[in-house]
């Protein structure tokens, strides 16, 4: 019998109650920091001795309170994410950091600081540019966060303390990483599924706490014997945010889901903040520029006079080749969640790109909600049908 | 008022005109006086696909661009406007080799040089013309526009860090037009630009508070007539200083006389966000009830004036001119703490200081990014003011969408609702 206590076990535990280990930290007197996009730099606050928790969205949640502060026709995650906490939901939060990643985490920002009265509240401004003027405005700010944090905490934070936390994230960065090496077999020998309750765990749980459990994942998954089933597909999902088994589970039914390339897969976790004298240069270099989400601008070359649609698709998504012949992708999902326009505008170019080096790909929304998994079952099989034939 | 709107349309077609002989065309997105000033100091003809996406809607042309996009598979719902440029994209583009579809109203917008979007207010202002390389060769150049929350803008040093961000990229954009129009920057004269600019906004500014009076001299209708002179610096900025000087006389005129926009001023009521274009004639049903609009669309006023005679550089007076757009509001906003609304603080302005009775909201189906704040700006409006909204949906695009015959069934409701709030109001203390 598998111990509970440990490695995927306990993942599943946590992503079930991920709330739970932060209300203990907090009740043995930690401060706890929600954040809810993956922009944010954790780094500081794990510096400073905060605890990070994503605040995330519950599909099983019917959003009733966000309707007085939200319209319908906005991101469906913001909205259940906003709801969860005017429910009291993350009541034990001493305090949240939101970021300008996108236009509905900005605007929610306004509306969450507005509905809510958390002890610290901060908000850190974000370019959509990766110029050298933009790189160093972010800069700029994740200074003056550093500064908001520390009057919050009434510490300075040390240079030594910060690179100790930008050390502890890259090694959580390079454990995702070896996780996903073990999705390369045919069967892969972790579950997609698997995957998206790890990776919801280590979002809701201090660094080193986080890594330790990496580490007990990865020498589980390494030696286990029963691995997942083997499917005709290896799919690639692209996605904003694809952080829920459930909805993970409707593609893994028909499929392997090999890569979860979104903020609730390997995104946040595919590169490492470099070594800087000035540790904020590093992390401001890391976040604007490596994280691959569709919210940022990219050109092939930054100014550009002239414009070549190939080198620009190279320039957006080319990073998504050297995945697709590594983990032997067979098949691609642009899995949009309803009204995220970053990603929607991506849709026919990406699909452009797939076609380019011969992916078979296909498009589908959903609304983040259980509602949406039945037709998104019917769409994800007619998909893996076509493709299998 | 009149001229002015008649000289807009005048410069629309002068433009159409150029380009149609052979001048260089620059799409661009509404970007807050940043980046307009640069390409008129460089007399360059721009086009802007947003307000073009609403005449496409509004002379029936729309439905036919927006199929297009959705066949690219372009989700139906992004931005109105932005599909149906990209559906005219992918006509002019892939069907007619770059000529201007014969359909097109209003002359149709030609390939461009190169594309000037902006990340202010939404994503899809420049994910839209980054979407647009999918049909043309075009480069883009995507306007910077910090945001900055409100109690964070007074940390120490924030507001310089803002400007010199956007110095150095509007040096870099200047850098870029150099290249693409092939010639030099003729500095004395965005030197006067700016300074046109800045003034036609002022007397812009100026004419709004003369609003405030009971009754209000001027509707809505005529500010959403009057504004793109100001906002989009359409027509030549010496012509328009001088309509704008002449509208405020006439305004001003009015205010000695009393005469009200409307013929028996019953309620004040303040309009948020985008108007139905398609259907401005709802308002002259309104007006028959005595109900005058005062005040409206945020993102579509003047900053609040600024005295930038002492900064020399400028591209930093552009940047702080349009840094005040947002920012010009923070001060009272902290004062008051309301902290949640960059772009809902406004209107608690609005309806205070021209003494509103009520609100009437405009939430666009296709257009969240104006429409995300107003359950917010409608909780605030109540709750600090006492002041009631009627939220009436919408689209900038999909005309089916905005049903006036249902809205106006609404009206009589809604007065009761106004009347019932002068009297807690004058409970409360407040003075209208």
């Amino acid at each position: 019998m598998s111990d509970k206590s440990k490695g995927l076990n306990k993942a599943r535990e946590i992503y079930s109650n991920n709330s739970q280990r932060a209300r203990e930290l907090k009740a043995a007197g930690k401060k706890i920091i929600g954040y809810p996009c993956v922009y944010v730099p954790l780094e500081l606050l794990t510096a400073l001795d905060l605890v990070p928790y994503r605040t995330c969205g519950d599909i099983k949640e019917p959003v009733t309170e966000a309707d007085r502060a939200l319209p319908h026709s906005f991101c469906p995650i913001m909205r259940n994410c906003l709801d969860c906490a005017l429910k009291g939901k993350n009541d034990f939060l001493d305090g949240m950091v939101t970021i300008h990643s996108c236009d509905p985490q900005e605007k929610t920002a306004r509306i969450w600081e507005s509905y809510t009265n958390y002890p610290y509240f901060h908000f850190i401004d974000m370019p959509v540019t990766v110029r050298p003027e933009a790189l160093e405005y972010f800069k700029s700010q994740l200074n003056d966060f550093r500064k908001t944090l520390e009057a919050f905490t009434g510490k300075k934070l040390p240079k030594d303390k910060l690179e100790a936390a930008i050390k502890s994230y890259n090694q959580q960065r390079t454990l995702v990483r070896e996780l996903y090496e073990l999705t390369k077999p045919s069967p892969p020998r972790i579950s997609g599924t698997e995957i998206v309750q790890v990776v919801k765990a280590l979002t809701s749980l201090p660094v080193s706490e986080g890594n330790d459990l990496l580490t007990e994942v990865i020498g589980e998954v390494k030696s286990r014997t029963d691995v997942p089933e083997k499917k005709l597909t290896r799919l690639l999902i692209w996605s904003s945010t694809l952080d829920d088994a459930d909805i993970m589970q409707v593609f893994e039914d028909k499929a392997n889901v090999v890569m979860n390339e979104s903020c609730g897969g390997i995104r946040a976790y595919r590169a490492a903040v470099k070594s800087t004298y000035d540790p904020l240069e590093g992390l401001a270099s890391y976040y604007l520029n490596e994280i691959t989400c569709a919210r940022t601008f990219r050109q092939a070359t930054p100014g550009e006079t002239g414009k070549d649609y190939a080198r620009d698709l190279q320039s957006r998504f080319g990073y998504l080749k050297g995945i697709i012949r590594d983990w032997k992708i067979s098949g691609a999902v642009m899995l949009l969640v309803r009204y995220c326009d970053p990603f929607a505008f991506e849709m026919p170019s990406l699909k452009d790109y797939f076609d380019s080096i011969g992916v078979p790909s296909t498009y589908i929304e959903y609304d983040y909600t259980t509602g949406a998994l039945a037709p998104l079952r019917t769409r994800a099989e007619a998909f893996l049908e076509t493709i299998s034939q | 008022m009149y001229p002015l709107r008649a000289k807009v349309n005048e410069t629309y077609l002068k433009s159409v005109e150029a380009i149609q002989a052979g001048k260089p065309a620059v799409w661009a997105m509404l970007n807050f006086y940043y980046g307009d000033p640069v390409l008129k100091a460089m007399d360059v003809e721009v086009v802007y696909p947003e307000n073009y996406g609403a005449i496409a809607a509004a002379m029936g042309v729309a439905r036919e661009y927006l199929d297009r996009a959705d066949a690219e598979g372009f989700p139906t719902h992004l931005c109105g406007y932005s599909l149906t440029t990209l559906g005219y994209a992918s006509r002019m583009m892939k069907e007619l080799k770059g000529q201007i579809p014969p359909e097109a109203p209003l002359g149709g917008m030609p390939k461009p040089l190169f594309l000037m979007s902006s990340a202010a207010i939404c994503d899809a202002r420049y994910k839209w013309f980054q979407a647009l390389g999918r049909y043309m060769d075009a480069p883009v150049w995507p306007l910077e526009a910090p945001i900055p929350g409100i109690k964070e803008f007074f940390i120490e040093g924030y507001y310089g860090r803002m400007v010199k961000l956007g110095v150095k990229h509007l040096r870099d954009f200047v850098a870029f037009v150099e290249k693409m129009v092939g010639k030099k920057m003729d500095w004395d004269k965005l030197d006067k630009t700016a300074n046109l600019m800045i003034e036609v906004n002022r007397v812009w500014h100026e004419i709004n508070e003369l609003r405030k009076v009971n009754p209000c001299p001027m509707h809505s209708r005529d500010f959403w007539s009057a504004m793109p002179a100001a906002l989009f610096l359409a027509g030549d900025l010496e012509d328009s200083l001088r309509l704008y000087q002449d509208m405020y006389k006439e305004v001003k005129d009015r205010v000695n006389s009393h005469i009200g926009a409307v013929p028996n001023e019953k309620y004040r009521l303040v309009f948020a966000e985008l108007p139905p274009w398609h259907s401005l004639s709802f308002f002259d049903k309104l007006a028959e009830r005595g109900w005058n609009f005062v005040i409206e669309s945020f993102g579509y006023h003047p900053p609040i004036p600024l005295d930038l005679s002492k900064v020399s550089d400028p591209l930093e007076r552009i940047t702080k001119f349009s840094l005040q757009f947002l920012v010009g509001y923070y001060e009272d906003a902290r004062k008051q703490n309301v902290l949640g609304g960059t772009s809902a603080y406004p209107y608690l302005k609005y309806a205070k200081e021209w003494k509103c009775d009520g609100a009437i909201l405009h939430p666009l189906i296709s257009c969240r990014s104006a429409s995300t704040h107003l359950p917010y700006v409608s909780d605030m409006l109540m709750e600090k003011l006492k002041v009631p909204s009627l939220s009436i949906e919408g689209d900038i695009v999909d005309l089916r969408l905005f049903n006036p015959e249902d809205a106006l069934a609404k009206a009589e409701p809604f007065e009761e609702s106004m009347e019932h709030y002068r009297k807690v109001r004058k409970q409360e203390g407040l003075d209208w």
